[in-house]
């Protein structure tokens, strides 16, 4: 095996120390049309932490993630990550420079099995041309294995071997969802978005999620930043907390700072505008 | 009972992710290259081989050049039959200006030239989806149809307007033209499908095929976990219009020995279609069945139906009946099977195996 | 030099000195683009209503016609057998729904498509099996359909208008508008865009699904006879049609899969389109024969610069 041999075991490597400024988001403003997702938005993640994202249904949650990995373009404000600042990215770009999610609805490849959509997840680590590929011998054959190998220990750390070749469309959801956490672990991002992880779970496969949500955190020193609506879950889980209502940002803290936040309070209770 | 994995353990990744990893797999493979190569140039004559044999690997060839667009990737083409003239066209054009080359050299080459204007054709399928990509393909199928007919220099100003397959030599033994051994014909078709084949399951398992497979189950996800859409699309293009044209200069140089522009029309490319369609989306070994059926089954009921139904009835009709009468056969088939079994014949068989693996037991 | 002044000069000089052939070539290019229209919206009807892309239109259009015209050739007088036909249409569209549709429901698009290719099939060799399939001639006098033709002269030349044709821009403009005030203003039509949006949402609120599938495949049905009839006036009742109806999809995609104006106007655009870029250009240049392709590369070059086509929606992609 070469110097190169991708292990998990240690920690992802990407030249930040913890506490130092991993992704900063500045006046971020998003529109349909007429209709205004995101106004003027603007925050930070530090470098090994857990960031929540909190709001009622319809505060530009979602739109924001999708803003920070490529996907929506935003009409104003810049997004810097790693020092690299920028307005408009490809998703692709984002992917490759460590951006790695997961979706609020299950977004896996439903025709393919817990394995494959895993090893899709490394899709960016994998360089063999089409020639090699082709023949599948030498180091085609080599870097799938080796490849393989750490899939192997995503599967193990999320304990989810007995469905390792199972379709993944045929799974119950609270393990499809544990097959999309392995699915963007394995690409080994420096910054790990989940959108809603813990929707529609009951509280056993919330705590089981939990779990793997700080263990990743704690043993790979993954930054993560993740929305969710379950509260106490956000309030155990989360080191700061930002808040959106109306596509602005209304609060942005340590967990009990917001929860004592006005502004917050009124949000969720729904007093008027 | 006999078909059991039990007792066969995989120490390896290696093992576990080979294409047959059960003993009795490897079995059936080696038993059916052995009859392939050896029973079938021995036992069939003249009809089986160039009627049934050369055309069934033909089309196996374009199925799995469609199924490798449409069943991995995703996207809908309706223009394979065209693809495929492309590649006869092409071969033709290179060994009458190189006589002296390899004519196999040139077989390969005419994919080259299909997957260029597969990819050109498949640039639209960055913006658009689904159904949209018909009309570009049938775009591709009706622009080339049109191409082969009013392009004399594709035809070599032929008078008859058709391109004929030239004698070419390949160890002593005449493959293509007028003349060729059959025989040989049908190995040197066997041996290129089976090696592209091969091909073809190699990239599938790969990276790329799994950035095919990607895009094609949720091409939003795959964008994000960072594959690029243009890269991953064109190339299926490509490989696909590759697969395309080998099959379209085996066509006119292994099989037909020369060919219209007729021969590639859009109702080739409808065949291969449903060959992918019955075989199974997304199967290899779905190409070979599905080909299978649609190839022989008109056939057998070109050749059964108008004896019997003159027989049992006062009716009588022809052979041209006859076809029309598989048509709706392989159309209710279509139906049926997208109904029972969208994943067609290969599905099929993995079920039986499935059955095999248990037998005597239910479960 | 030569190439660039043939191709931007020499035609518009044709057209100028030569009004009559371009005010002729400009009519017949308008009155195929009404049928392209009328072609387009049977597909459009359908995949409104169900979001199946129903590539049988096509055939539907020459099963129709090869219907009436067979059903008369038995001895039926004419208007009994155009109404035959119609329940022709009608158990067509019920078998369609009963034995495809309906066991297919929530399936992937992909999968409706291809079963209508597998109807496409069936169609093709069932219509040639019942009706033969050499070419017939439309019974156009017997339907009261007018023939003949009138002669306006312009300049020193003629232009001829068909009177079959002027019919058929008529009727195919009574069936547009109809079908358009039945889809915006009825019950059924709501319940139609409804289904269309969300099938399962629509059967919650009560809608039948059933019903509204066998309307729109009969009202495709309807609209495919009348394509049917009209064309073949002008031609004959031939399988050949059925590649001509395939030209209804890059008029799709012009105007917008959902369109009924997009369907309209983009029929109109590939009808002018492709008479005139033939006549100009398709001919001196090119050898002639480009109508075959010329709506499917404008449309693929179309699809390159606008993806949603001109009226359709420009759908947010959300994750």
């Amino acid at each position: 095996m070469n110097a190169h041999d991708p292990h998990l075991s240690t920690k992802f490597d990407d030249g930040i120390a913890p506490g130092e400024e991993l992704l900063h988001v500045d006046n971020i403003s998003l529109s349909f049309g007429g209709v205004k997702a995101i106004t003027d938005i603007s925050f930070d993640v530090l470098k090994g932490e857990i960031r929540a994202i909190i709001g009622p249904n319809g505060a530009g949650k979602t739109s924001m993630l999708n803003v920070i990995n490529g996907f929506y373009h935003p009409q104003e404000g810049t997004i810097t990550f790693r020092g690299e600042k920028r307005r408009k990215m490809k998703p692709y770009q984002a992917a490759s420079s460590g951006i790695s999610r997961t979706f609020q609805n299950v977004a896996l490849f439903a025709g393919m099995s817990t394995l494959d959509n895993i090893m899709a997840g490394r899709t960016l680590k994998m360089h063999k041309n089409f020639f090699w590929q082709m023949w599948r011998q030498g180091p085609a054959l080599q870097e799938e294995i080796l490849h393989r190998k750490v899939v192997e220990e995503i599967i193990e750390f999320l304990e989810i071997e007995a469905i390792r070749k199972e379709p993944v469309g045929t799974l119950p959801y609270g393990l499809q969802k544990r097959v999309e956490l392995g699915r963007a672990l394995a690409a080994e991002p420096d910054l790990l978005l989940l959108d809603e992880p813990m929707a529609g779970m009951n509280l056993e496969e919330k705590e089981d999620m939990s779990r793997f949500i700080i263990d990743v955190n704690q043993q790979y020193g993954t930054t993560i930043a993740l929305i969710e609506h379950d509260m106490g879950v956000v309030m155990d889980l989360a080191d700061r907390v930002i808040v959106l209502d109306y596509g602005k940002k209304i609060g942005d803290g340590l967990p009990h700072e917001v929860q004592s936040n006005q502004d917050v309070i009124d949000a969720y209770l729904g007093v008027s505008h | 009972m006999f078909y059991r994995e039990a007792g066969q353990f995989k120490a390896t990744y290696e093992a576990d992710s080979a294409k047959f990893p059960i003993f009795q797999d490897k079995l059936f493979i080696w038993f059916y290259l052995v009859i392939g190569f050896v029973a079938i140039p021995l036992l069939g004559n003249e009809f089986f081989l160039g009627a049934i044999m050369i055309p069934f690997l033909v089309f196996t060839l374009a199925a799995i050049g469609l199924n490798i667009l449409t069943g991995f990737t995703g996207q809908i083409s309706l223009g394979s039959g065209a693809f495929m003239g492309v590649g006869a066209y092409a071969c033709y054009k290179m060994t009458l200006a190189y006589p002296e080359v390899n004519i196999l050299i040139f077989i390969f080459a005419s994919g080259i030239f299909s997957a260029i204007v597969g990819v050109f054709f498949g640039l639209p399928s960055l913006r658009i989806k689904g159904f949209y990509l018909v009309v570009s393909t049938l775009a591709a199928q009706f622009f080339l149809e049109w191409a082969f007919q009013r392009i004399p220099w594709l035809y070599n100003y032929n008078n008859t307007g058709a391109i004929d397959g030239v004698s070419r030599w390949l160890f002593g033994i005449q493959i293509t033209g007028g003349g060729a051994d059959r025989t040989a014909q049908y190995i040197v078709c066997l041996a290129i499908v089976v090696v592209m084949t091969w091909f073809a399951s190699n990239i599938i398992s790969g990276r790329i095929g799994r950035s095919w497979m990607m895009i094609r189950d949720m091409d939003i996800a795959a964008e994000l976990m960072g594959v690029r859409p243009l890269y991953a699309k064109l190339s299926a293009f490509a490989v696909s219009s590759f697969y395309c044209g080998v099959a379209g200069s085996m066509m006119v140089f292994l099989w037909l020995g020369a060919a219209e522009p007729e021969s590639f029309d859009y109702n080739h490319s409808f065949e291969i279609l449903f060959m992918v369609i019955l075989g199974g989306l997304g199967s290899l070994l779905g190409c070979f069945l599905g080909a299978a059926v649609i190839w022989i089954l008109p056939i057998l009921i070109r050749e059964w139906l108008p004896p019997l139904i003159d027989k049992i009835t006062p009716w009588v009709i022809t052979s041209s009946t006859a076809d029309l009468v598989s048509d709706i056969i392989i159309g209710i088939m279509i139906v049926v099977f997208l109904i029972m079994e969208p994943h067609g014949l290969a599905r099929l068989w993995a079920i039986i195996k499935q059955k095999l693996r248990v037998w005597p037991f239910p479960y | 030099m030569e190439l660039l002044k043939q191709i931007f000069i020499e035609p518009f000089e044709t057209m100028y000195a030569l009004p009559d052939l371009l005010l002729q070539t400009l009519w017949e290019g308008f009155v195929s683009g009404t049928l392209y229209s009328l072609i387009a919206l049977g597909f459009v009807l359908i995949f409104k209503a169900s979001g199946v892309f129903n590539f049988a239109q096509g055939i539907m259009v020459v099963f129709a016609a090869l219907c009436l015209v067979g059903i008369h050739a038995l001895g039926v007088p004419a208007y009994l057998a155009l109404i035959l036909t119609l329940g022709v249409m009608a158990l067509l569209a019920m078998s369609v729904v009963q034995f495809v549709m309906k066991p297919l429901v929530n399936q992937p698009d992909i999968i409706l498509f291809m079963s209508t290719i597998g109807i496409t099939f069936i169609l093709i060799a069932g219509g040639q099996i019942i009706f033969g399939g050499e070419p017939k001639a439309m019974i156009t006098e017997e339907l009261g359909l007018p023939t003949g033709s009138s002669v306006l002269e312009v300049s020193g030349g003629i232009v001829i208008f068909q009177h079959i044709d002027i019919a058929a821009a008529i009727i195919a403009a009574i069936l547009i508008a109809g079908l358009a005030l039945f889809f915006n203003k009825t019950k059924i039509g709501r319940a139609l865009r409804a289904v269309a949006d969300d099938h399962q949402a629509a059967l919650s609120v009560g809608i039948s699904l059933e019903q509204i599938w066998v309307v729109v495949w009969f009202a495709a049905g309807v609209v495919a006879l009348t394509a049917g009839i009209l064309w073949a006036a002008k031609s004959d009742v031939s399988f050949a049609l059925q590649v001509i109806a395939l030209k209804a999809l890059p008029v799709l995609v012009l105007g917008g899969f959902t369109s009924i104006p997009g369907a309209i106007i983009g029929g109109l655009i590939i009808g002018f389109g492709e008479k005139l870029f033939d006549l100009y250009w398709g001919v001196p240049l090119l050898g002639g024969g480009t109508e075959s392709w010329f709506a499917f590369i404008i449309a693929l070059l179309f699809l390159l610069y606008r993806p949603e086509g001109l009226f359709g929606e420009k759908l947010i992609e959300r994750i």
